[in-house]
């Protein structure tokens, strides 16, 4: 029996399956043949005859369905045209090859990945080097007095300034509307039975309104009280941890004689992460009556820490300006050898950038280092752009060979050569926003964090960053236009016609290619050869003599004499202790400025106070004439010179040179070998020794019996503690002086071979990408060999043949780049470093050839495992 | 003898249109009527017609309505004229006539003996 509900319910599946109408109206389809089989019936028709007549009078259900079709389409748009073909059929195959092809897909992405996080931390380093102090508020309108000193002929710019000259501006000049002083005093400060060394701030009541540090708890004015004190965040919790400061007594010791209560007035909200001016303390200006002795507030020949002013807008900078000649001439009458040549104001808003070329200012002078930095980082992260575009150009080249079809395709039905490039494109922006996503977060969550532990700073910048955005959006845009430009061109440039023929034929031959692979290892040899170098400067610099040996060396600070010679009694008693000595400076940790005179000439140079066991005791060697008599006053007119003090004075015969200090004759007796003052960051400087007078002592110096350092460390604490318990410890190994220094130095090291193990990783992962589309591409030819008995050796060098010749090329073309540009590198980072040794050059060569091979054993051990006759049977 | 099918194409929208000025109706009504009216001349498929509408309907010439008839055990979707339907009815009513006028001018003229 003739089921003709199951017959209309077939044909409407028919229907369906052309997608080309909706559930309405196929309903609608549905009532006009069941109205017509009814008509038909009436007529006498049987069930299956007026079905079948329906259905043939209805016609060709495609017919209709591709009516339909262009029926919707009726009102092409740009928009729609772009969307719903285009865009839509592009970013769709642009998926499905993404996925069919997860290999070099994933080198792809990685690379973009890589770089893009590199570039997220060259953009967050950037933001907080261009925010550093640009939180305050009248940052524009503030100015620090900065003087000009001409110093030997060399003009040098000064932050301090002369005592008086804030309070006489205020009344000189009306435009001033607001006048700080800042002077920054170590101090003890106790609380209860903790006691700490600190740096206070004296500072006029306006520093709250001059800069913007806002308030958590208290209020500016009370600043305005002589015994008030406001804290810094860090500060009220290293004091009081968790619990409210405010109304708390602090105990200040500002000298042997003087000390005084304040009570805790006020806390700073945590200051911004940019931040170089800042404070621990701020107690009211008029103190420094209390913490100096004699003090006298118009005295012109002392200065304070920093003098600063507030306009009312930029322009009656200039009015005051030409009012300081006066100033000029007071300061100049009082003070021979400081005479200053002219003052300057220095914008608060520039004063970072400024600092490093100004002594002794409030903001930090470390602009210039965060931006050699800076722009180093910048490098990098080109560098690795282009190591990943240079992946990606290579890759799609290679894989193109295996699309040649899909093209000729396109181009058969109607695509014209833009319409390739575009569709090639849109996979690349595809491949380049993954990247983006994975790299931001490589950036943000592991980079970035990261970077900030190991160099102490946090950025403080944040995701949402609208510039960043910005900033990522061109990155990329420039990334998939270089990286993805070129294979477009290149292969949309094929005809259709000879595809099909098979006339073809590419892959080895790129010239293009070989080229970029070869950019690449010169790229990647450069970043090796900086690691290398960077690892073993550390292990170099930490073998470097320092010129003296501070092994086995203690010191620590004292106060005066009287507690210097306390200390040393005290400590003398102690079998380990071998020599001790003393001064108002030591090596690494403090040295005064001495101008030298010889007839009209005058010389500043750096001086070390010290009594006569030093030089001994330090273990500096005495090249010519003598060291000290061992006689605190029998040497008093004689100075000790190091060899570039010679060298830099052109002086043939140093001993018994005159030269005049304050006033006095010195002569010199002896000279020492050079040594580190500081650092291997800082040059060698000239330097003197002088007998420290008696009342100048600042600080004792002990050798002890090698490998008795902690010990008697400790037994010089517990011997301060019984004799000075109010003053904290200030002191400690000789060799722990400069470790800051050598963390940095492993620090730089490990950067470095972080950056190198991603270049070579990337490297690897291009080399990777392009093998083993050669290897995939001569399945045939690998087959018939193995058939043959082609040892699978013999295959791996037939692989590294094809590149063998282009890496020697590399390699005999980057050793001297690289050679010479990480020379010229570590010249503008180091003044002192390891020589560039082509050592480093043929490891990174080495390298290069090792990952060449270790990419091919991998791919060998495909084609060791695939089955001939399957490869042989392949289309 | 048939009419052929590109005029057939041609003349549905006038046709369709024109029906539906005379009053509401549904598809399978609407070829039924076509058909009467052509005395089986013009040959459809009865299918292509749904295309036709739709596509009308999308230009805004008429408008569609399901309509649940008391006497029908099925639900209809009735098609109606719009304003602008009739609008275009008058233009393509004007443009057969043209070339209705066209074909007479030329099919009448005696050729002349130059």
């Amino acid at each position: 029996m003739f089921d003709i509900d199951k017959a209309i319910s077939n044909w409407l599946k028919s229907l369906r399956k052309h997608r080309a109408f909706d559930d309405g109206e196929i309903r609608e389809m549905e009532l006009h043949i069941r109205d017509h089989i009814e008509d038909l019936m009436s007529e006498g028709l049987s069930k299956k005859e007026a079905f079948d007549k329906a259905i043939s009078e209805f016609g060709e259900v495609s017919e209709m369905a591709q009516e339909e079709f262009t029926t919707q389409r009726r009102k092409p748009t740009i928009k729609s045209f772009l969307f719903s073909t285009m865009l839509n059929n592009y970013t769709k195959t642009s998926y499905r090859r993404l996925l069919k092809h997860p290999v070099s897909s994933l080198i792809n992405i990685l690379g973009i990945a890589i770089a893009i996080g590199i570039c997220v931390l060259v953009y967050s380093f950037g933001f907080w080097v261009e925010n550093i102090d640009q939180h305050h508020e009248n940052k524009d309108n503030v100015y620090l007095t900065t003087a000009f000193i001409n110093r030997s002929g060399k003009m040098q710019q000064w932050g301090i300034s002369p005592r008086p000259i804030g309070e006489m501006m205020k009344e000189d000049f009306q435009q001033i509307q607001n006048v700080c002083r800042i002077q920054e005093n170590n101090v003890v400060i106790k609380l209860d039975d903790k006691v700490f060394q600190e740096s206070i701030s004296f500072v006029d009541p306006s520093y709250l309104q001059i800069f913007t540090f806002p308030l958590s708890d208290g209020y500016p004015s009370s600043l305005n009280d002589k015994s008030s004190i406001i804290l810094s965040t860090d500060m009220a919790k290293k004091y009081f941890g968790e619990n409210n400061p405010i109304g708390q007594d602090l105990l200040v010791t500002f000298n042997s004689n003087e000390k005084k209560a304040f009570k805790v007035t006020g806390v700073a909200k945590k200051f911004p992460s940019t931040h170089a001016i800042g404070f621990d303390f701020l107690i009211n200006y008029g103190n420094l009556d209390i913490a100096l002795p004699n003090y006298n507030p118009d005295d012109w020949t002392q200065s304070i820490g920093a003098t600063l002013i507030q306009v009312k807008d930029q322009e009656q900078l200039a009015a005051i300006d030409q009012g300081m000649e006066k100033y000029k001439q007071l300061q100049n009458a009082a003070m021979e050898d400081w005479k200053v040549d002219s003052f300057k104001f220095e914008q608060l808003a520039t004063l970072y950038q400024r600092s490093p070329d100004i002594n002794k200012t409030i903001s930090s002078r470390y602009y210039n280092t965060n931006k050699m930095a800076h722009n180093i980082l910048t490098i990098l992260a080109i560098f690795m752009l282009a190591l990943a575009s240079v992946n990606y150009i290579n890759i799609s080249i290679a894989t193109a060979a295996k699309r040649l079809k899909e093209i000729a395709l396109r181009k058969t039905i109607g695509a014209n050569r833009i319409m390739v490039v575009f569709q090639h494109l849109t996979e690349n922006i595809l491949t380049t926003v993954l990247a983006l996503i994975l790299g931001m977060a490589f950036g943000k969550f592991i980079l970035v964090p990261w970077f900030e532990y190991q160099n102490g700073y946090s950025s403080g910048f944040y995701i949402l960053d609208i510039n960043l955005w910005l900033y990522l959006g061109g990155v990329m845009l420039v990334t998939a236009l270089i990286s993805g430009l070129y294979p477009s061109l290149y292969i949309s440039s094929f005809q259709a016609v000879n595809i099909f023929r098979g006339k073809v034929k590419f892959g080895k031959g790129n010239l293009v290619t070989k080229g970029l692979l070869g950019f690449q290892l010169i790229l990647s040899s450069i970043l090796i050869v900086c690691a290398i170098m960077f690892t073993e400067n550390g292990t170099y610099l930490r073998e470097r003599s320092w010129g003296y040996n501070p092994s086995s060396v203690l010191y620590a600070q004292v106060d005066n004499w009287s507690s210097y010679d306390k200390f040393r009694n005290n400590m003398q008693q102690y079998a380990n202790v071998q020599l001790v000595s003393g001064g108002s400076d030591h090596i690494g940790v403090h040295k005064s400025l001495k101008v030298l005179r010889q007839q009209e000439k005058e010389f500043e140079v750096s001086s070390i106070m010290i009594d006569p066991n030093y030089l001994e005791l330090m273990g500096l060697q005495i090249v010519r004439g003598r060291d000290f008599a061992k006689s605190l006053t029998a040497d008093k007119y004689s100075l000790i010179v190091n060899e570039k003090f010679i060298e830099q004075l052109s002086i043939k015969n140093p001993i018994d040179e005159v030269f005049e200090i304050d006033s006095a004759k010195y002569t010199i007796v002896g000279v020492v070998k050079d040594f580190h003052y500081s650092t291997f960051s800082n040059e060698i400087e000239p330097m003197i020794f002088m007998l420290a007078d008696e009342e100048n002592y600042r600080s004792i110096v002990l050798k002890v019996a090698q490998g008795t350092e902690m010990e008697s460390l400790g037994n010089l604490k517990k011997e301060w503690a019984s004799l000075f318990p109010e003053v904290p410890f200030r002191g400690g190994l000789q060799e722990d002086v400069w470790g800051g220094y050598f963390a940095s130095l492993k620090w730089h090291g490990e950067f470095w071979r972080m950056i190198a193990y991603v270049t070579v990783f990337m490297a690897a992962l291009g080399l990777f990408g392009l093998i083993s589309l050669n290897v995939s591409g001569r399945v045939k030819e690998f087959s018939i060999k193995k058939v043959l008995g082609a040892r699978i050796l013999h295959l791996g060098k037939n692989i590294v043949n094809d590149y063998m010749w282009l890496f020697t090329l590399s390699i005999i073309l980057g050793a001297p780049i690289s050679y010479y540009l990480v020379g010229f590198f570590f010249d503008m980072v180091y003044p002192y470093h390891i020589p560039s040794n082509f050592g480093s050059v043929i490891i990174s060569g080495t390298i290069l050839i090792v990952v060449l091979w270790a990419v091919v054993s991998i791919l060998l051990v495909r084609v060791a495992k695939s089955n001939p006759v399957i490869g042989l049977k392949e289309e | 003898m048939a009419i052929s099918k590109n005029l057939t194409a041609a003349s549905t929208k006038p046709i369709i249109l024109g029906i539906l000025k005379q009053g509401n109706s549904y598809g399978y009504l609407i070829i039924k009527k076509i058909k009467e009216l052509s005395g089986g001349k013009m040959k459809y498929s009865d299918g292509m017609l749904y295309p036709v509408l739709h596509r009308l309907e999308k230009e805004g010439l008429i408008i569609s309505n399901w309509v649940m008839e008391d006497d029908s055990v099925r639900p209809r979707k009735y098609y109606e004229i719009t304003e602008l339907g009739k609008q275009e009815l008058l233009q393509e009513q004007a443009q057969w006539f043209q070339v209705n006028s066209v074909l007479d001018a030329i099919w009448n003229v005696k050729p002349t003996n130059s």
